[in-house]
């Protein structure tokens, strides 16, 4: 589905953002990039819509390369979600918000209406239709503009940091919303630092750092590579932190995490 | 990092833990004009000088309202309907003057990036100080101090938009400290920053606190990290105190999930393995709690 | 964007001219300005210019200089055609032309190399109001961030689906309103919680806030603001004295 092959990313103001990534994500994948600010997360989904294009290196996305595409021609396979709503909300009404990338799109009037519908109805939006999207608080704000990307049912969803400024009723709906998306066979990226929001969705797991991906593999793996995640400056979940602790001593309790649960003589808690 | 221990600091020190009550909300209740509810009501709370206490609650709940109240932006920029009184220090703070409010409780906001004026890291720490027409010579010492105190010296002539997110929290956080203020306030200070880097500053906030005996009340979402150096929870909701106490003890309480707060991984399995009849004790790392279970074991 | 932001934006560098008093670099900046614009024959003209590239490459800002006047090279040639239209003469209109690039050099070479700490220096040193240097220097200090979050808006819109680049010029301008609004939206955000901190640290508190830094000029700055007042009274002198043909 996506694939970067030696892809190198320089800004124009001289900053080597990404070096060197390969990575191919196939359909219906479930990845999460880590890393810390600046490591190139961002700039790497940037390049799976064409916002960015290689400067050396390609990316294909379903076989075609990212510059011979424009960004909204790309757009309708992969939907991207950034992290600051206001960046991206204007519209008069909920609706019309939603409306927007559908008109661009060139939708029909009636598979236009059925989608807004069923946009709205699954994010929790139908009573705010009418209403500014600025009236929203900043949960729904943040709903909105995942409604306005599925509205359009793009193949690939990415996520740049959803939970930021989420309290944990949010946070939660969130992760229903992710689960929903993979259970549907959407090709999933999820770009975050919130290591414990994460770790139970069990995706691949892709860890970055100055620019290059350190690590790719199974998140109950990774996670338990201490000087893979020290080097990268990723905190480790704490029930992973527990396990190997209680790994350390032969004479500790018996422990294993499986699935994203941690078991001690037993399944104790997620 | 340098650690400042310079004479001026041990003064200062002290000034807070040593004077009991800080700060006294009492039966606060706020509403703004044309909102239909109260986003704060009868509120009380005391905080005692030198402690650490966290205000969590579901957004929306009155936090950022409640903040407003103690540093004096309401009722002094926002107005509505004010009820009850809020006390800082000796200051009353409806009657108290802003300039004062500023020397006595310190703001951070949550974006740092809104709250740097000045071109250089050094000049925007003074913008406090300028304001208050403190003496050039006693402004560079404190300035330096304040830059010692948070590990910047180095940053001092650096602009704004070259510095990283963490970079910029300090130097937000050192333009507050430099009007040495007996209450800081930090309202969700790590929401902007990655773990490393917000481990880093609740690791400093810690250090200031018994350095300098400053009072601290931080609004968090992440309670995973902040709980560690907490004396108190406070849980807020619909603009209301709902729990109040240390945060094990909090964090214990069955309806602190209800309220909205997210209880951190292993709270959470220390609640069910104590439900479950394991006698465990306080604590909130993974550290503790594996120490806990081996002892168990052991014992067993 | 970042390009066009780059010739703008203040860098700090170590020279001789960055370090003089803000406020000779304003009276050296003024006497070239004035030096250009009545510069009236190409020897004149090529001299001011010599003398400002020089000053440009004592500073270490040639390559700066040399981004902002392509900047300005499209309105140079503009310049050009309309006089040439005008007065048929192609000396005339180059004259004109250099004139201009001459000036925008002139006013460069003050702003690159005078930070925004020290502009504020020079107008609270010219007694404007408080709240005037206040918001110049916030605004400047601004710029930056707000062209990010431009940037970020107009990321977010292409995400979806919006084509800034195609169709005529009205549906262009109307294809601005995604990324206007958001923009408005966030800078008054932005100057709300702004507003808030500088409320909470103290600001309008007295009537004569003090500084950290004073600028007390140094014998150095004396001596080049008396040197270039002395060369700026010489070259108006010629200019009236020895009038030359173009």
């Amino acid at each position: 589905m996506i694939e970067f092959r030696d892809v190198t990313f320089v800004h124009q103001t001289g900053k080597t953002a990404l070096r060197d990534v390969n990575l191919k994500v196939e359909k219906a994948e479930m990845l999460a990039v880590v890393g810390e600010n600046g490591a190139g997360k961002t700039t790497l989904v940037k390049h799976v819509n064409g916002l960015l294009k290689p400067t050396k290196g390609t990316v294909l996305v379903d076989g075609e390369d990212t510059t011979k595409k424009s960004t909204a021609e790309l757009s309708r396979k992969v939907g991207i979600a950034f992290q600051n709503p206001d960046h991206q909300l204007f519209s008069e009404s909920v609706e019309a918000e939603t409306a927007f990338a559908l008109k661009n799109f060139g939708f029909s009037r009636e598979l236009m209406d059925q989608r807004l519908n069923w946009a709205l109805q699954f994010f929790g939006l139908e009573e705010y239709r009418n209403s500014s999207p600025l009236a929203l608080s900043g949960g729904e704000k943040k709903r909105l503009t995942l409604a306005c990307i599925l509205a359009w049912d793009p193949e690939v969803v990415i996520l740049d940091e959803p939970t930021v400024g989420q309290d944990a009723i949010q946070k939660e709906k969130l992760s229903g919303i992710i689960k929903m998306l993979r259970s549907t066979g959407k090709t999933t990226i999820i770009v975050s630092h919130d290591i414990e929001f994460i770790w139970p969705l069990q995706p691949r797991l892709v860890v970055m750092s100055q620019g290059r991906v350190v690590a790719d593999g199974p998140a109950d793996t990774l996670m338990r590579d201490e000087e893979l995640l020290e080097g990268a400056r990723v905190m480790q979940p704490q029930l992973v932190e527990l396990y190997q602790r209680l790994r350390r001593r032969p004479d500790s309790p018996f422990a294993s995490v499986n699935d994203a649960r941690l078991w001690i003589t037993g399944p104790v808690v997620r | 990092m340098g650690i400042a221990t310079l004479p001026d600091i041990q003064r200062w020190k002290g000034l807070g833990s040593s004077m009991g009550e800080i700060l006294r909300v009492q039966n606060l209740s706020f509403r703004y004009p044309e909102a239909a509810k109260f986003a704060v009501r009868d509120f009380e709370l005391t905080i005692k000088g030198g402690e650490i206490v966290i205000l969590a609650g579901p957004s929306g709940c009155g936090k950022s309202t409640l903040l407003r109240a103690v540093n004096g932006l309401i009722p002094h920029m926002y107005t509505g309907e004010y009820l009850g009184s809020v006390s800082v220090g000796d200051h009353k703070v409806s009657e108290a003057r802003m300039s004062e409010l500023a020397q006595t409780v310190g703001l951070l906001f949550q974006n740092p990036e809104n709250q740097i004026f000045m071109f250089s890291v050094e000049r925007d720490i003074a913008f406090g100080l300028e304001n208050l027409a403190v003496p050039p010579d006693e402004m560079r010492t404190r300035v330096d101090e304040a830059m010692r105190q948070l590990g910047i010296t180095d940053l001092a002539q650096r602009a704004p938009h070259e510095l990283s997110d963490g970079q910029k929290q300090r130097v937000a956080l050192a333009g507050v400290i430099v009007m040495r203020p007996r209450l800081i306030i930090l309202d969700e200070p790590t929401s902007l920053l990655d773990p490393k880097t917000a481990v880093e500053l609740v690791e400093l906030v810690r250090r200031l606190r018994d350095e300098t005996g400053i009072t601290f009340l931080i609004v968090e979402h992440r309670l995973e990290l902040l709980v560690r150096i907490a004396d108190r929870l406070v849980v807020m909701s619909e603009g209301r105190k709902v729990l109040d106490g240390g945060p094990e003890e909090v964090l214990a309480d069955e309806r602190a999930a209800a309220y909205g707060i997210s209880i951190p991984p292993i709270s959470r399995l220390r609640n069910q393995l104590k439900r479950d009849g394991l006698p465990l004790e306080n604590g909130f790392g993974p550290d503790d709690l594996a120490e806990e279970l081996n002892r168990e074991a052991l014992g067993r | 964007m970042y390009w066009v932001a780059g010739g703008f934006i203040f860098r700090r560098v170590n020279s001789p001219f960055h370090s003089l008093d803000p406020r000779v670099k304003l009276l050296v900046s003024a006497e070239l300005f004035v030096v250009s614009l009545t510069a009236y024959s190409v020897t004149q003209l090529a001299v001011v210019m010599a003398v400002m590239l020089s000053i440009a490459a004592v500073s270490k800002i040639l390559k700066r200089v040399g981004r902002t006047l392509i900047f300005s090279a499209g309105f140079s040639v503009f310049i050009f055609v309309i006089n040439l239209l005008a007065s048929h003469s192609l000396l005339t209109s180059a004259v004109y032309s250099v004139r201009f690039l001459a000036i925008i050099i002139s006013t460069s070479l003050f702003f690159i190399t005078t930070s925004p700490d020290e502009l504020e220096q020079v107008m609270k040193s010219a007694h404007l109001p408080r709240d005037v240097v206040f918001a110049f220097t916030t605004a400047v200090r601004f710029i930056p961030v707000l062209m990010l979050d431009a940037i970020q808006i107009v990321d977010a819109q292409k995400s979806r689906g919006l084509e800034v680049e195609k169709g005529n010029l009205i549906r262009r301008v109307r294809k601005m309103v995604p990324v206007l609004i958001p923009l408005v939206v966030n800078s008054v955000i932005r100057s709300g919680e702004l507003a808030e901190a500088m409320e909470s640290r103290a600001y309008g508190a007295v009537s004569k806030p003090t500084s950290l830094h004073s600028y007390s000029s140094t014998k150095r700055d004396k001596l080049v603001a008396a040197g270039s007042l002395i060369l700026f009274i010489i070259t108006v002198y010629i200019y009236v004295r020895f009038p030359t043909p173009l």
